[in-house]
């Protein structure tokens, strides 16, 4: 017959901080991992891909490509798979829980959720990995062009990976219907692909809709990311790390609006 | 010193636009207590148990354990209670091992107390074949079991169960059962959410049953049935597709699930009953008929005019 330590039930204390936050983290990543564990070589190969992609299709357009262009054209395959990592796999995930019901379980159980929302942006961090070097190591072999990577490449990445992945995050669970936040998911790829200046100049774009961007964060993403990459193709840097940094301030607050949430 | 963790709702009302959810619902759960929670779908068990883990906000009422308010204190209501939700668990990609022992640890159990009761849970309720096998190949009973013991592998003081037997052997539901036993015996106050009567009477200690956003009854099974005492439970199979025939005045109340026809009378006009259903037969009318004591289920359908979801 089964007996259970005494100790075990319940609470005799409440658990709180930083003990308690560390193992729900570590127990959080590790299911996270583990339920993604089927998915996750394919999620890599397909963020490989994409991104080996992009930088090989830009060529297509462009025949005879200049060292420039090709520089700025990686540089923006490199954003694009970064951001898409963010905006679509995270909605995905949580649509797919409220749909088979299992979202009422995993927020019920007893970790911050501080903790499990860092745990999803480990894991994050890990599925970009692989699409980011495909897009830059592609561009050396097919464009011969050589980057200029200053330290400044930690910070511009994680930044954009945060911000796109809380963006994503707080979208997915404060959006109640499932199909809508696929929707939106799908319609924020196509605005980011085509209507964003990542790997074309705002230039190109109709003035309003370039002063527009001036103030979202995903061509100030690829200005920081291009920055930290190469030399002398982008300006402005410093206004571009403060847009990104207080969109990321506004997701994490969001996130945390959303997640604390009760209704 | 158990009294001090008594699990109270008190005057709980939740509502949804216009809709009320719950309406001022009043309960107490003792520690060691298996409570079903009944209820015909859309009656309000859902929206209620999601305010005693913390995912939903009461508009107004107290939700209580102990020296806790589970209602300003949403963290320490996920703490408390473990909560088995109606769904299937999502563990496509986790071997039943892994999830019972990555949820014992999420908990807060004990790295070789989580591996020790889990191994003993699997054991228990007969799974251990399957231990190593991934989520995305078990059978729809077998998953439900493991998130049984994902539930309760380290339990909190409060432990929701919603339709735990679903899709599981009857071989399985008795082992789960004593399990559900066990629970109490070690001092968890068990919530059983079902609608499911027939399992419940047999393995709860009290219930209430919850009908249109309010508690219309409480008490043990037996007690509940008192006023059925005397009566009969007449269930007549109609045809396939036929109309519901028009009642005898005997018939006290009635309720149809499917093709069959459940009714309840009096005692005294067993006869007649058994004389009118013969008719029915006779008439092509109806397949067949059973006269026999009451159960919870009619006490079910006359406090809420729905039979349980799951025909007898």
């Amino acid at each position: 017959m089964t007996t259970v330590a005494e100790s075990s039930l319940g609470l005799p204390q409440k658990r709180s901080g930083l003990g308690h936050w560390l193992a729900g983290f570590r127990a959080m990543l590790r299911w996270e991992v583990t339920n993604m564990r089927l998915l996750l070589p394919i999620t890599m190969m397909v963020q490989l891909l994409s991104g080996a992609g992009l930088v090989i299709g830009f060529g297509l357009l462009i025949s005879d490509m200049p060292q420039q262009t090709a520089l700025f054209l990686s540089t923006g395959a490199v954003v694009i798979t970064l951001i898409l990592v963010g905006v679509v796999m995270g909605p995905q995930l949580v649509a797919q829980q409220k749909m088979d019901g299992s979202y009422d379980f995993m927020w019920a159980l007893p970790v911050p959720r501080s903790a499990s929302t860092v745990a999803w942006l480990v894991l994050n961090v890990f599925i970009a990995l692989p699409g980011m070097l495909g897009a830059l190591f592609v561009a050396m072999w097919r464009y011969d062009v050589s980057f200029a990577v200053s330290w400044l490449v930690v910070p511009a990445i994680l930044l954009t990976l945060i911000c796109g992945t809380l963006l994503g995050y707080a979208m997915a669970h404060s959006i109640p219907r499932p199909e809508i936040t696929q929707l939106v998911s799908q319609f924020l790829i196509f605005a980011i692909f085509g209507f964003s200046p990542i790997s074309y100049p705002a230039e190109n774009l109709p003035g309003w809709l370039a002063e527009l961007h001036e103030y979202l964060p995903f061509a100030q993403m690829a200005n920081m990311v291009r920055d930290a990459l190469t030399d002398g193709i982008a300006t402005n840097v410093g206004r571009s790390y403060s847009v990104v940094a207080v969109w990321t301030l506004f997701a994490v607050g969001l996130s945390g609006l959303v997640l604390g949430r009760r209704k | 010193m158990a009294e001090d963790w008594v699990f109270r709702t008190v005057d709980v009302s939740k509502r949804y636009g216009d809709t009320v959810a719950n309406d001022r619902i009043s309960l107490a759960v003792r520690p060691g207590e298996v409570y079903g929670l009944l209820g015909p779908n859309g009656a309000g068990k859902s929206t209620l148990v999601k305010q005693i883990i913390g995912l939903l906000k009461p508009d107004s009422g107290a939700i209580t354990l102990g020296p806790f308010d589970l209602v300003d204190d949403p963290d320490a209501a996920r703490q408390l209670c473990s909560y088995l939700p109606q769904a299937q668990m999502p563990i496509d990609s986790f071997k039943i091992r892994e999830a019972v022992h990555i949820t014992g640890r999420i908990r807060g159990g004990d790295d070789g107390e989580v591996r020790r009761r889990g191994d003993e849970l699997i054991d228990a309720l007969q799974i251990g074949e399957w231990a190593d096998t991934l989520g995305a190949r078990l059978s729809g009973g077998v998953r439900r079991l493991t998130g049984f013991i994902m539930a309760t592998v380290w339990p909190g003081k409060i432990v929701i169960l919603d339709e735990p037997t679903n899709d599981v052997d009857p071989l399985r539901r008795r082992l789960l059962w004593e399990q559900v036993r066990q629970l109490g015996a070690l001092g968890a106050a068990v919530i059983l959410v079902t609608h499911n009567v027939m399992e419940a009477e047999k393995s709860v200690d009290r219930l209430a049953v919850i009908n249109e956003g309010r508690l219309i009854a409480e008490g043990t099974p037996s007690s509940l049935k008192a006023e059925d005492r005397g009566r009969l439970r007449l269930e007549l199979m109609l045809e396939p597709g036929a109309p519901t025939p028009e009642l005898p005045e005997f018939v006290l109340h009635d309720a149809r699930v499917g093709n069959n026809l459940v009714m309840v009378i009096d005692e005294a006009s067993a006869t007649a009953g058994i004389e009118w259903s013969q008719r029915m037969m006779d008439g092509a009318r109806a397949e067949e008929y059973a006269l026999a004591a009451t159960t919870l289920e009619d006490v079910y359908i006359r406090l809420t005019g729905h039979a349980s979801e799951e025909p007898l």
